[in-house]
């Protein structure tokens, strides 16, 4: 049992850091361009396909990543510029929009990729199994992915809270306006910010294509646990992205495990005791 | 009523008692899906159109009508006389859950919503032991009450437009009696309205309990219409096209999310017959009607008629 | 003994590390005309907020009538007889001006949670609608939508609001901002005009309109009282000449 409960833990935190890769992007284009990306999951899974035929082109897991991510990059740039921008600060408007963008994106990936289950290949190096203190076995590429997640998950906090960009995006989340007055260029940190929001999408992918597999209809199922995920920690908030992946991904893990016709019911316990308490979320501000 | 007005009127009603007689099986079988659809997206549209909160859950309360209503005729043998308010009241009750959502605004309750969407959906689909799970509930009866029985496609189309049009008329009195203009002015400004002594907390709530239990009534004509019921019923694009339907025949109104529901549905029947991608269609009306016609098909007409009015 | 019609204690409202309103007291006598003066940002809309529910105090109590109503929200304050004017007007665009007033007379009534029968079937909702858009002087305006009505009308409008929801308080914040002089005028002789039974606290920033309707004067400056008095008093104080035409 206790290795049970064990390794479901790892499995949660593993997927926490695959879901806060996606939710970081999303939260951070709502607080600092007020911008609702419901395409965010058709990022992800065209991400993961163009990486899939990346890898299949190459043999490098390295190049799918950064050619999935680098893709949904671009990509994303002429959506924003061209679409999004269109819609203001109307969050019906920008919904219905993307998720009209992220259908077309969906056929679009059908047509090419299909409808199987496809598997992002892993390298070789990470294929097997690490042993974990109890004697227990857990697959490595999973065990990576939660040192990959940390590892982006201080790189980005770092260049949040560190750094002098960083200090620019996080006073344009609090103040747009008067970041403008500084004269310093808003329009292209909201580019910066989003590019970098769809290529960690894009990478997403990538990285979940490899144990998730890719599918139809998977960018709504993982859109969702990162909207759960950015619910519970607040719009906004790259804390709150980090705390609201890790309930997330425990809540699934346990769920799936423990009572698993009900698992996205387990989802909804924390909103529902948040919508009592912290309709706002955790680290969510008034806006 | 002006003239034009009521000739309108006139021609619709003909038009719609004569259809089956007209079209065959295949027209009375659309139209019966726009009127359902279309009585879908006026539940969504007392939330929209009416009170400004854009809820994107609705197939779920849908869907748990239907699903009811399958299950107690199909697996338990309970008449139409019990099932279907038994159906009307599961969704109903869900929706007394869900109206939890109205403690949040803006973005936060898109959210939520599509989040509790979800929950349904997945409920539909991995419970299978219960609702069957992507095979859903099959070989759901017509409707029978008394000695009364649906026999046919034809005579549901007309228990269904007689339903519809009750429908309508009841909405009319609802959006234009006090709680209604309530409701309008919520979405005209919140803060006023809580300066005026409204407690507009409790006045959303109402509602959105209210426009549960229409998209339930309208699950229950769904799962009667199509004999079987699964997950797709509760699916997210069902609840953001039911939003379209609204949108794209005009929101604030009483036809306008029945018109919307004859566009989307007429357009993707059409479409589908040349073209497989029709996901891609669908998004692509999505993107059109944001960035061209916001205000709808009925706020278009209405630019165009104070267009032609101003030629003169 | 006269009654006390608003009593606030000790009020404040701090926001991040700043304090809009920090340790105001205030007492208005029933019937009072009281006005409260102050620079932009002392702390006046702020107090507003405070006594009328829209915000909830950091510190502090609020009585009506010798009620307190601290931990009443502001729907309840309503009902139990404070009024309010927004300083950004706050009115129902997309409605008809007949529409907004019948909003405000049905606000604090239990009709408006009726769904089964239509507005028109309440005749004397109606005419107390068109009532009180009359003695505003929009009666004509009446079936307009306030979007296509001026600006002046809706500060108008907004006044009227206020008075159809039957208030014992009135709150109006600078009821005449924006307005051009005539429309200044007829504002301030409406206010002039309401009867004694109604106690009335304005914001203003004209300090000729605030002297000629005030009974008493209280001046904030920086989320603090420096005054209180008669308006004649008040005008001639050293420290208000200071704060106003001197730093302000």
């Amino acid at each position: 049992m206790l290795t049970g409960a064990v390794l479901q833990a790892v499995n949660g935190i593993s997927l926490a850091a695959l879901l806060f890769l996606l939710a970081s992007g999303f939260t951070l284009s709502f607080g600092l361009m007020r911008v609702v990306n419901m395409a965010h999951g058709a990022y992800y899974l065209l991400g993961g396909y163009v990486g899939l035929s990346v890898a299949q082109k190459t043999g490098s897991f390295t190049l799918a990543i950064l050619g999935g991510g680098a893709a949904i990059a671009v990509i994303g740039f002429f959506i924003d510029r061209f679409l999004i921008r269109r819609t203001g600060e109307n969050h019906l408007a920008q919904v219905l929009l993307t998720v009209g963008v992220a259908f077309v994106m969906g056929d679009v990936a059908l047509h090419f990729w299909g409808g199987d289950n496809l598997k992002v290949p892993v390298p070789m190096f990470l294929r097997g199994a690490v042993e974990l203190p109890g004697g227990l076995y857990y697959p490595s590429f999973r065990f990576a992915l939660i040192l990959f997640g940390i590892a982006a998950g201080l790189a980005l906090w770092v260049l949040y809270r560190r750094t002098q960009i960083g200090a620019v995006v996080r006073a344009g989340v609090d103040d747009r306006e008067q970041v403008n007055a500084t004269g310093i260029n808003v329009d292209r940190l909201f580019v910066l910010v989003s590019a970098l929001a769809s290529f960690l999408a894009g990478m997403a992918g990538v990285v979940g294509g490899a144990f998730l597999t890719l599918y139809p209809g998977a960018e709504w199922e993982i859109l969702v646990y990162a909207l759960v995920v950015v619910i519970v920690g607040g719009l906004g908030s790259l804390e709150g992205a980090m705390i609201g992946a890790l309930i997330v991904g425990l809540l699934d893990a346990y769920g799936r495990w423990l009572l698993p016709e009900f698992s996205y019911f387990v989802l909804f316990g924390p909103i529902a005791v948040l919508m009592l308490f912290r309709p706002r979320g955790l680290f969510g501000r008034e806006h | 009523m002006s003239a034009p007005r009521a000739l309108f009127i006139l021609i619709a009603v003909v038009a719609a008692i004569a259809l089956p007689y007209v079209g065959g099986p295949f027209w009375t079988g659309l139209v019966t899906q726009m009127y359902i659809f279309g009585l879908l997206a006026l539940s969504v549209d007392l939330l929209l159109g009416q009170a400004g909160l854009f809820s994107l859950t609705h197939a779920s309360f849908f869907a748990v009508s239907a699903y009811t209503v399958a299950i107690l005729q199909v697996r338990y043998g309970v008449p139409t006389v019990l099932a279907a308010p038994a159906g009307i009241l599961a969704g109903s009750l869900l929706g007394l859950v869900f109206g939890l959502s109205v403690r949040t605004r803006g973005v936060y309750f898109i959210l939520i919503t599509i989040a509790f969407g979800y929950v349904i959906w997945g409920v539909a689909v991995r419970w299978s032991s219960f609702t069957g799970g992507d095979n859903g509930v099959t070989n759901v009866p017509f409707p029978s009450v008394g000695g009364f029985e649906i026999a046919s496609h034809t005579q549901y189309y007309y228990l269904v437009l007689a339903v519809i049009v009750l429908c309508g008329l009841g909405y009319r009195v609802l959006i234009r009696s006090p709680f209604g203009l309530g409701l309008r002015g919520i979405k005209g400004s919140e803060t006023r309205m809580k300066s005026l002594g409204y407690r507009t907390d409790m006045h959303l709530y109402a509602a959105f309990v209210l426009s549960a239990a229409i998209a339930s009534l309208a699950g229950v004509l769904y799962v009667y219409y199509n004999r079987f019921v699964n997950p797709v019923a509760s699916s997210f694009p069902i609840s953001v096209e039911a939003a379209l339907m609204a949108i794209v025949g005009g929101t604030g109104t009483i036809v306008g999310p029945f018109i919307g529901a004859g566009v989307v549905l007429g357009l993707r029947n059409w479409v589908s017959s040349f073209f497989e991608m029709h996901h891609a269609i669908m998004g692509a009306v999505f993107i059109a009607t944001v960035l061209w016609a916001p205000d709808g098909l009925v706020g278009l007409a209405g630019r165009l008629r104070s267009r032609f009015s101003k030629k003169k | 003994m006269i009654e006390k019609a608003i009593e606030a204690k000790d009020l404040a409202k701090v926001f991040g590390g700043l304090a809009a309103v920090d340790g105001v007291s205030l007492e208005v006598a029933a019937g009072e005309r009281r006005v409260l003066i102050g620079p932009n940002g002392a702390g006046k809309t702020t107090l507003f907020h405070c006594i009328t529910g829209t915000l909830h105090p950091t510190r502090g109590s609020v009585s009506l009538f010798g009620r307190d109503v601290t931990r009443e929200p502001e729907h309840r304050r309503t009902a139990l007889g404070m009024g309010r004017t927004f300083q950004i007007t706050n009115v129902f665009a997309d409605l008809t001006l007949v529409e907004n007033l019948a909003l405000a007379i049905v606000g604090t009534d239990r009709r408006k949670w009726v769904l089964h029968r239509k507005v028109e079937n309440y005749p004397d909702v109606r005419s107390q609608a068109l009532e009180g858009l009359e003695a505003v002087g929009l009666a004509d305006r009446a079936f307009v939508p306030v979007r296509l009505v001026s600006y002046g009308e809706r500060r108008q409008l907004e006044l009227a609001l206020a008075l159809n929801t039957r208030p014992k308080v009135l709150f109006l914040d600078e009821p005449c901002a924006g307005l051009s002089p005539s429309e200044r005028l007829r504002i301030a002789r409406m206010i002039a005009a309401l009867p004694r039974d109604i106690t009335v606290v304005m914001i203003e920033h004209d300090m000729d309109v605030a002297l000629g309707l005030a009974d008493r004067v209280t001046v904030l400056h920086q989320g603090k009282v420096i005054l209180e008095g008669a308006p004649e008093a008040v005008r001639a104080n050293a420290e208000v000449r200071d704060v106003y035409f001197g730093h302000g």
